[in-house]
Formats: structure tokens, sequence, C-alpha cells
């Protein structure tokens, strides 16, 4: 996350986001949540990156499993091996403590790169959309429409679906997570480019855009060197929104059944899963995935939230 | 203006069509439905006498081109599981979610607006901020778990809430409804909180930002300085302001009820349409598959059409740009 | 189909009913239709066994017993069955039953569009020969045709034809796919599909009443967990299946009971026999190495069976050593050891067949067919693991799976076979036979396993009426079945019930929910 903010900036060294910096710092040291948030964030990051190091057990790898180790409750041994595992374990004797910090590899891979797709695929397509007007836009923002037309778990399941059909059967499962991420880009992209398109439309007739052409620049560095900066405050609150919508959905999904292989789980798959241990009496395998994706999710929320207060200028 | 309309309803058109060839072929990567269709006892021949009879075997914009001339006749063909036809079903199927979702877009909308004004107008204070908070956690648990959780505590722990279905239902005319029984209005509760709280998020969040830029203009710090009470500045002029982007908001929104209509229905077993589509997938009932997905497309290409005139009869700057599209 | 007075019925009701019931009860799929031809499913049958009846019945242990006809005998030398219908039966619109109905349902059961007409494939003829006797003719001696036509259900031919419901439409439907008039000791009053089904006693039924219902209501529901939760809080008074993670939880309730028993079902991996070479991984195109027995006896060994009924099926299952469970007939008992759990030797035997040092392969499961389907096969993937073979898992829903099992796209796969005779011929027939389109044999034998001996045998299986001969016979396809491990059969899948604690009912083995044994207390 912390790098999403920081990239923005460093490149283009424009009175706006100068100006943007210092007030951006100064945001958020006086405030406890976006600080708090920020550091759940990066807690759960670097844990789901070193997560080899960090995890007593890989759960992805299934000849380390004993099936005699399943349902024991957290640090208490189990009955039949006497191994104890912080968190207990799930029904296949994974240690739930291990696969919830692979699982959330899985789940930040998915909901990171489905957002930057998705804001790539909107940026462009936004920025050409008002750019270049006439039937380039009409098509543009008429794909849009069917976009939103269908529900994005709709949008997502088809192309689950689909991609399914065609892809040869031996890649099958090492594409699952692939096409998660496509499919939930492809459901999210319309939104960045709506707003792309609008804070474009109004910086195109402004004077320096006009100057820009005037002095002979092509059409796309004018786009991306002048317009792209200006509207880069809201494409980042609603990527940082995106980004935990991108995690639930993904748990959605896996709901569904068009989630993570369940020999690698992601977070949602794990909660899936977990759920129907709720009246069992083996809390623990719905609880403490529950509790991270809840975490990860509500901090990246917060973030949002205190980013988009923070870059309206019109709420100084 | 009179040509943008016609021009835009074409293009409304075209992106029905695209929506509906889209939607056919992927039909096929959906799953088989003669498997479906056939007992254990199935023999290959009996397997390709279905698909001949079902048209299965013909390529797909000829089965989208049946479909098609069926469909603008209002026939949508007949479900591969209950062997009735698709409109009949979804005429009965329709009440249930139409009904979930009136209840929960009402209480979004009441709840989201109350608490996001009183979330603007205490901005610092610390009631506020805890809503901020605690608002967060709904949209930060996947549907299906809130649901789940719901049942849980208010069905199974405290035995206060019906954990499934409608309860009774009374048929006015073709309609039926759940309004008029007490276990009716019980079985909405759970349902309609869990289907409206993302909304619900959304509208308090979007109502308290755009209060808080409507406090900041001009025009409202002239109110105060003429000496305006804060109640009057904040309900009549603030809110009154705030309702235009709510309003436009909370209407493309219907979309994500509806999508998540699919999700609650299917865990409180809500019988509407939701939950008529998601055991079609199961089923690979493609009739009632079809005729899910063009309704839908119907209905969000009218609302984005309504916006969008809207709009261009609202913001002149937008005449400019439409005559370029 | 002389239209009775059924003033007789409704007085008869009044002595019989003690006291007033309501009943409510969920399971995960809704019948599909009403119409008993239309399609030959477990939910559709097991539902419509209440509203309809056959010439013969199931009874609480499976055994065959009258129902329509009140006795049966052999013609000749197996050249059919003489069936003596009984008298005074009404259909639930009053009209009466005869052997025009037999006859008819027969056509109708035996036609083009009816799902079940494989049921009648040994029937040559069926013959009126008056109004309460049936002579039901077959092309070979066929000594289990009684018990196997327990499913074949008889309805009205005046009230059939004349709603135009003379052919079952599975495709468009008919007036017979959501209403129904059989003979049955209940009879639908209100459906609507997916949501509700409300069944009432029939006053006129000829057996004795042993259920105090007044009123039944069937709701499906999908989602396991609330459909626990209605058990639980009340909302309905039977649950059928419950989640075996929720057995524990549900028996500590005070309030609720959990029923079990044995189902049919056997839960096996298979294997595919005729490919050349492996399909999935890093592997694919390599040998494919399950075509030499030793490997599918690895696999058989290397499998802890013991510890997924411990752990996933909570001690709710038990083992399997054949294709069919103890409960059915014709099991061998000869053959009841399954290949002991000894990781070692699976090692050896891989070695011996040339795979020391392993491979991988895709194994393709359903995770919405069978009891804990995809947890099972997660287990197996790391139970196989730790003998050096790696398995790729790919669990999807069953709509994908048959397709996907059809086109050969597996490796290795998991299988659940209820056989639907109750006998061990069944799976013979289905899963082991050479696939052959025209006889009708093997065709869900997706491995192309192919033995001729068990070929020869299966004809003989079929016509033998002496039970010892037979049973012999039954022996040694098995002892083959076990030698080639054509199957790696695992477990018996459980039937977990859920109840209110004032319910009284009876879990038939088949899976089947009678609501004319249940009393509400």
């Amino acid at each position: 996350m912390t790098d999403t903010i920081e990239t923005p900036s460093a490149p283009t060294k424009s009175r706006f986001s100068k100006f943007w910096d210092s007030d951006f710092a100064w945001s958020f040291r006086h405030s406890p949540v976006a600080m708090i948030a920020s550091l759940v964030v990066l807690i759960l990051v670097l844990s789901a990156i070193f997560a080899p190091l960090i995890a007593p057990y890989n759960p992805f790898d299934p000849a380390s499993l004993n099936l005699m180790n399943g349902f024991t409750p957290p640090g208490t041994p189990n009955a039949f091996t006497q191994d104890t595992f912080l968190l207990g374990t799930d029904d296949q004797g994974r240690d739930v403590f291990s696969t919830i910090l692979y699982g959330m590899r899985i789940s930040l891979f998915v909901g990171v790169s489905a957002v930057l797709l998705a804001m790539i695929i909107g940026i462009v397509l936004g920025l050409a959309a008002a750019y270049f007007g006439g039937w380039i836009e009409t098509l543009i923002m008429r794909v849009a429409d069917v976009q939103l037309t269908f529900p994005a778990i709709l949008v997502a399941m088809l192309i689950f679906g689909i991609a399914k059909g065609v892809t040869p059967p031996e890649y099958r499962n090492e594409m699952a997570i692939y096409v998660l991420i496509i499919a939930i880009a492809l459901s999210d992209w319309v939104q960045f480019a709506r707003v792309v398109r609008g804070a474009a439309l109004v910086e195109k007739n402004k004077e320096y855009v006009q100057a820009a052409r005037l002095i002979g620049r092509g059409s796309f560095p004018i786009m991306f060197r002048h317009i792209l900066p200006n509207v880069l405050s809201p494409v980042l609150v609603i990527a940082t929104i995106s980004l935990a919508l991108a995690i639930i959905a993904e748990a959605t999904l896996s709901f569904l059944g068009v989630g993570a292989p369940p020999t690698q789980p992601s977070l949602g798959t794990l909660i899936r899963i977990g759920q129907g241990f709720l009246f069992s009496g083996e809390w623990w395998i719905l609880f403490f995935p529950a509790c991270t994706l809840l975490a990860l999710a509500l901090s990246v929320n917060l973030l949002g939230d205190w980013l988009r207060d923070a870059l309206n200028p019109k709420l100084r | 203006m009179f040509a943008y309309i016609v021009r835009r309803m074409l293009q409304s058109v075209i992106v029905l069509l695209v929506v509906g060839l889209v939607a056919f072929s992927m039909f096929r990567f959906v799953g088989d439905p003669i498997d479906n269709m056939l007992g254990q006892e199935r023999t290959q021949a009996d397997i390709d006498r279905l698909r001949t009879e079902l048209g299965l075997d013909q390529p797909i914009p000829v089965q989208y081109y049946k479909f098609l001339k069926e469909a603008v006749q209002g026939n949508f063909g007949v479900s591969y599981r209950q062997g009735r036809p698709v409109s009949t079903i979804i005429a009965e199927r329709a009440p249930a979610t139409l009904e979930l979702a009136f209840v929960s877009g009402f209480l979004a909308i009441t709840m989201g607006i109350a608490l996001g004004v009183f979330t603007a107008i205490r901005r610092q204070g610390v009631a506020a901020n805890i809503i901020m908070t605690v608002s967060l956690i709904g949209v930060s648990l996947p549907t299906f778990l809130i649901g789940i959780l719901l049942i849980y505590i208010f069905s199974v722990e405290l035995d206060l809430l019906p954990s499934f279905g409608r309860g009774e239902t009374v048929m006015i005319g073709n309609w039926s409804t759940g309004f008029l029984t007490t276990s009716g209005l019980k079985a909405l509760i759970l349902p309609a909180i869990t289907l409206g709280l993302y909304q619900m998020t959304l509208i308090m969040r979007l109502v308290r930002s755009e209060m808080l830029e409507v406090l900041r203009a001009d025009y409202v710090r002239f109110a105060r300085a003429r000496g305006l009470s804060d109640r009057v500045i904040n309900f009549r002029h603030a809110l009154k302001n705030t309702m235009v982007p709510v309003i436009t908001i909370t209407g493309l929104q219907l979309g994500s009820i509806i999508a998540f209509a699919i999700i609650t229905e299917t865990v409180f077993q809500w019988p509407g349409v939701g939950l008529l589509f998601i055991n079609a997938i199961q089923f690979v009932d493609i009739p009632v598959m079809a005729a899910y997905l063009m309704l839908i497309s119907v209905m969000f290409v009218t609302i984005n059409l309504i916006v969008d005139l809207l709009y261009y009869a609202i913001d002149p700057r937008l005449r400019v740009d439409a005559r370029a599209t | 189909m002389i239209l009775r007075n059924s003033a007789i019925g409704i007085a008869m009701l009044a002595t019989t009913s003690v006291q007033a019931a309501d009943f409510k009860w969920a399971s995960t799929t809704d019948p599909q239709t009403m119409d008993p031809h239309a399609v030959n499913s477990a939910p559709v049958l097991g539902f419509l066994n209440n509203v309809y009846e056959g010439l013969v019945r199931r009874d609480k242990d499976m055994s065959v017993q009258p129902a329509l006809a009140v006795s049966w005998e052999p013609i000749g030398e197996g050249d059919g069955w003489r069936f003596k219908l009984r008298e005074g039966v009404t259909f639930h619109d009053g009209s009466t039953f005869d052997a025009q109905d037999v006859l008819f349902s027969y056509q109708r059961a035996s036609g083009e569009a009816a799902d079940t007409r494989s049921w009648f494939a040994p029937v040559s003829e069926v013959i009126v020969v008056d109004d309460y006797t049936v002579d039901i003719m077959t092309t070979a001696p066929n000594p289990l045709f009684p018990s196997s036509i327990a499913n074949w259900m008889i309805m009205d031919q005046g009230w059939t034809e004349a709603n135009d419901a003379a052919v079952p439409d599975k495709e468009a439907g008919n007036f017979a796919t959501i209403n129904a008039n059989g003979t049955g000791a209940f009879k639908v009053t209100e459906r609507e599909p997916g949501l509700k089904t409300v069944l009432e006693p029939h006053e006129g039924w000829w057996g004795d009443v042993e259920h105090n219902i007044t009123r039944a209501e069937f709701n499906p529901i999908q989602n396991p967990a609330t459909a626990v939760a209605a058990l639980l809080s009340g909302d309905v008074d039977m649950i059928n299946p419950v989640p075996i993670q929720d057995v524990a939880r549900l028996q500590e309730d005070g309030d609720v009971e959990v029923i079990q028993g044995i189902e049919a079902r056997v839960i096996m991996l298979g294997f595919d026999h005729e490919a050349e070479t492996l399909k999935y991984t890093d592997d694919a195109g390599k040998p494919n190495p399950f075509r030499d027995p030793r490997v599918r006896k690895a696999v058989a060994q290397a499998v802890n069976v013991d510890a997924i009924l411990a752990t996933i099926m909570r001690g709710n299952a038990e083992a399997a050593s054949q294709l069919v469970s103890p409960a059915m007939s014709g099991y061998s008992s000869a053959h009841a050891e399954r290949p002991a759990f000894d990781v070692e030797a699976a090692k050896a035997l891989l070695a011996e067949a040339g795979y020391a040092d392993g491979f991988s392969f895709g194994l393709k499961c359903p995770n919405d067919r069978y009891l804990n389907d995809e947890a099972v096969c997660q287990a197996v993937v790391s139970m196989l693991a730790q003998i050096g073979i790696t398995a790729e898992l790919d669990a999807m829903p069953v709509r994908n799976y048959w397709p996907e099992l059809r086109e050969d796209n597996y490796d290795m796969y998991l299988l659940g076979w209820s056989p639907g005779t109750f006998d061990a011929e069944h799976p013979v027939r289905f899963l082991v036979a050479t696939p052959n389109e025209e006889k009708k044999l093997g065709s869900w034998n997706f491995g192309g396993f192919s033995n001729a001996r068990v070929d020869e045998l299966l004809p003989a299986i079929q016509s033998e009426l002496d039970q010892t001969k037979r049973q012999a016979m039954l022996d040694e396809v098995t002892q083959i079945i076990q030698d080639e491990q054509v199957y790696v059969p695992m477990y018996v899948q459980p039937l977990v019930w859920g109840t209110r604690s004032n319910i009284e009912l009876t879990q038939r083995p088949d899976n089947f929910f009678l609501l004319r044994w249940v009393t509400v207390n």
C-alpha cells in the first residue's frame, strides 16, 4: 500500500504534487486512525510476503500434512499425534496460522493485481474516451454500459466460466488465480474510466492543455503528462476502496464456487470452508481467517477513507 | 434533443444485443445440462437425442437467434429444470426479490442519510468517528458471512427470527406479498439487513462527504453569516443540495442490490429471482439464465439511459459534449 | 376408472387420525418434477414414493412387499411374471385402480420420452388378463424383476389422458409436471416448484395408517448451514442431510436428534485404464502409470481410509472393500478385506512398477456431489504425496464434472455409486463391464476397463435363478475387480438425517423419506 501512495508523487514535480506532499504528510501525522490502519496493513502485508519465513508449516505442501491432525483446537495437543498448533488446524490437519499467512498472500496478490489491472484499463480507456471523443468515446462508454449492466459478481462468474472452458485442461489449476484477477479487474475498471473521463473532460479545455497542443506536442504525451497527474487523486481513492472490495469479491466468488483451488486456499476460500464448521464447534477454522480478512479490509477501507478526505482540497 | 434520445436508444438496443450474445456464448462453459436431465442409466444415444431436441447441437448464433425471435414475443422458453414457462417462473419469483430489494433499499437510504448527516455535522465527535469505523466493518466482510452470522445469532442462539424463507405470504392478484403477515415481516428482517448493509454504508459516506463539501461552500457561509440557525442550514440548504448525487448513485447502485441479492437469497433460501438464477446455474438451466440476464440488462440499460437523459436535461455543459458523441 | 363416492374415505379418516399434526421438512434439492416417469433421479423418486405407488414397494428394511399387487408368481420357466392386483384402490381424485392403469403406466414409463424406460429393457410384453391380473413377459429369465420395479409408479389412465399428459414431457413439461394423482398415502395439494410442496393424507388410501400427519410441507434449503439453523431453531422438523461435521453438535442439543444409517453409495477412486499417456501436470505426455495394476494397488495401500473416516467423516461412515456395501444382496463376504494401509508396501509396489521416483498426475473431483467430497479428495492428495506421487487436484461442481469425465479429462477421479437395484450386479454392469453402447453396458465405466471373464460372467449372473450359483459368479467377479484393483473403494457414505426430538420416523437405506412412517408426538 505504501508503495502505491508514494509512487505517483515521485516522478512529476508539478505544483500540485509539491503542495500535495507536504499537506498529505501533515494530515497523516494528525490522524491516529490512518496511522493505526497503515500499521496494520503494513504488518499484514509484510507477514504475507515473508510467510515462508514466518509460518511454522507449509500448508501448500500436501506431503507435510497429516490428516490425523485435523480439527486440533488452538493451543491444545491433538488427541492422536500430540502435536500442538497456535491457532489450531482445519479439517485437513493444516496449521490455521500458516494457512492464513499463505492464504493472505494469494488474497493480496489477487486483490492488488486486479486493482492495478482495472486501474490501467480504466485510465487508458477513460483518457482515450475524453481525449479523442467521437466514435471512440461512444464505443468505450457503451462498453462500460455493458459492463455496468452486469453486476460485478456476475461478470466475474461469467469470465471464470469462459476461462475455465478455453484454457487447456493441464493449465487450469495454475490459471485459476489469474482468471480471478482478470475477472475482478474486468468487473471493476468502469469506475476508473468514468472518473478519469469526467476529470479529463474538464481538464481538456483548460489553457495549459490547449497551450501544449499549440506548441505541437502529440496527443498521448499531452494526456499522460498533463491530464493524468490531475486525475490521480480520485483514482487513488477509488483504487484503495477497490482493493478492499476486490479482496472481499474474491471471498464471495469462493462462496459461489469459483475461487482459488482448495489445495492452495486464499483467505476467502478459508472462510468458505470455515463457515461449514460454524455450528459444529470448530470455531477457529472460521474465526481466525475471518478476523484476518476483517483486519485487512477494514484497515484498507479506513486508509481509503482518510485518503478521500485528505486529498479533497474542498475539505480543508 | 430528440436526435440525441433516438441515438442513445439505438445504442442501448445494440448494448442489449451484445449482452445477449456474450451470455449465450458463455452458457456452454457453465456446464452441460444434459447430465442433470438424464438419470444414472442414460446412454450416449439418450444424450445425443436430448441435445438435438433442445437445439444445443446448433451453433451459438443460431441458438441466440431462435431465443431472440421467441423473446420479442414475450416467450422465454421452458425451464429445463421445472418444465414450465420461464416467464411464469420469473413472474412468481419477482415479488420476493422486489420486496426484499425495496425494504433493504429503504433501510439503506433512511439509515444512510440519517447517519451521514449526523457524522457530517459532528465531524470531529467521538460518536461520529465510531459510527464511521463500525460502518466499515459491514463492508469489510463478505455478505455471505454476515448473513450466516446473523442467522447464527438471531435464529439459532436467540431464536427470535426465522432462519430461512419468506414466512407466510398473501396473494394479491398475481403478487405474493410478505408484508401482510407477522411471519412474513419477521422473515424480511435478517435478509434485508444483510442486503442493505453495504448500500447503507455507501450512502452514509456519500451523504457525509457531500454535506462536508456543501457546508464549506460560500453560500452556506453566507447563510451562517446572515444568522440562520444551524438546523435550517443543515437541513434546508446543505442536505437538499447533497440529494442530487445521492439519488444518482443510489439509482446506479440498484445493480449491486440485484447482484448481492443473489448471495443473500442463497444464504437465506429467499425464494426470489436471485436464488432462481443460482439454481439455474447449478442445473445449467439455459432458458432461465438467458431470461434472467436479459431482464437484468434491460433494467440496467434503461436506468443508464434515464440517468444520462436526466443529466442531459439538467446540465447544459453536457449538451456540447453530447453533440460530439 | 369408475368414480366412487369418497364419503367412505372421509369417514375412515375420522376414526384413524388420533391427533392432528403439522410436519415440515427440508432437503437440499427440490424434486424437479411430479411426473414419476419423466426423471429417473433419487430426489424425484424418493419424494414421489409418498404420492404414487408401484405394484410392489420396499419396506423399512428394503425388503419387497406387496403394494398395488397383492401377489406375484413366475410364469413358466422364466417367461415372465403374473401379478394379482389389489382391489378397491382409489386414486387421489377418486377414480378406481385396475389392470388398464398398469398397462397404461407400462406404456408411459417405457416409451421413448420416459426417463425410466431402461427398467423395462427385459420386458417383451404386458398382457391384461382380467381387471385385476396382469402378466409381464420378459425376454430372458429374470429372477430380480419384481424387486427392480419398486419405483415404477402407476398413474391413472383417465386422469393422465384427460389432462394431456399421456406422454411424459421432461423438456417442456405438462400437467403431470406440477400436479399429481397417485394412489399413495399422501396427495399433493400445493406445489410451487423450488419453494414448497404441501402434502395432505389421502383419505381413501388402502393401507393401514401409521402416521398422524394432517399436513406436511417440504421446502428445499440449499445452504447446509441454513438448513442446520432451521432445524435448531425449530423452523423445520426434519432435514436431510445433516452436514457430517454438525452431527456431534446436533446430538448434544436436547431438542434435536440425529438419525444415522449406512447408505448404499460407495465412494471410490477411478483410473484411466485406456489412455497411453498422462494428461496433466509436468508429466503430461509420459506413459500412463495407472495402466499397471501394481500402481493402482499402491494407490489403494497409500490411502488411509481409517484416517478419512475418523476425521473428515467423524466416525460416521464404514470402510468399503468392494463396489457395494454389505447391506446389498450379492455382496461378497469372501472378499470383505480391503488392502491394508501400508506406506512402505505402497512404495515398494511403485518401485517394482518402475516408479520409484514417483510421478505427478491430475485428480478430478466434484465439490457438490457427495458428502465432503472435496475434503476427501484433498486428503487423498496429501496421502498420495507420502508415497511420492503428486496429484494436482481439480475440484468442480457436478455440472462440469460429468462432461469432464465423459471427455476423458482426468488421470484419476472420484466416483460414488449407489446400486439402483440394491444388488451387486448393478455396479458390474455400469462400472466394470466393457463399454458397449448397443448392449447398454459399461456406460459409467469412464476409464474403459475391460476384462473378458467379467463380460462373460455378467449375462450369466443376470439370468441365474439359483442363488448359490449366482453368488459364486459374483464372488469371482469381485475377486477379479480386487485383483486388478479396477477401482479403489474407500467407504460407504453415511446417511445422516436430523429431526426435532418429538418426531419419530424411519430411515430407509436408499435415502428415501416416507411420510407414512412419521409420527409427530
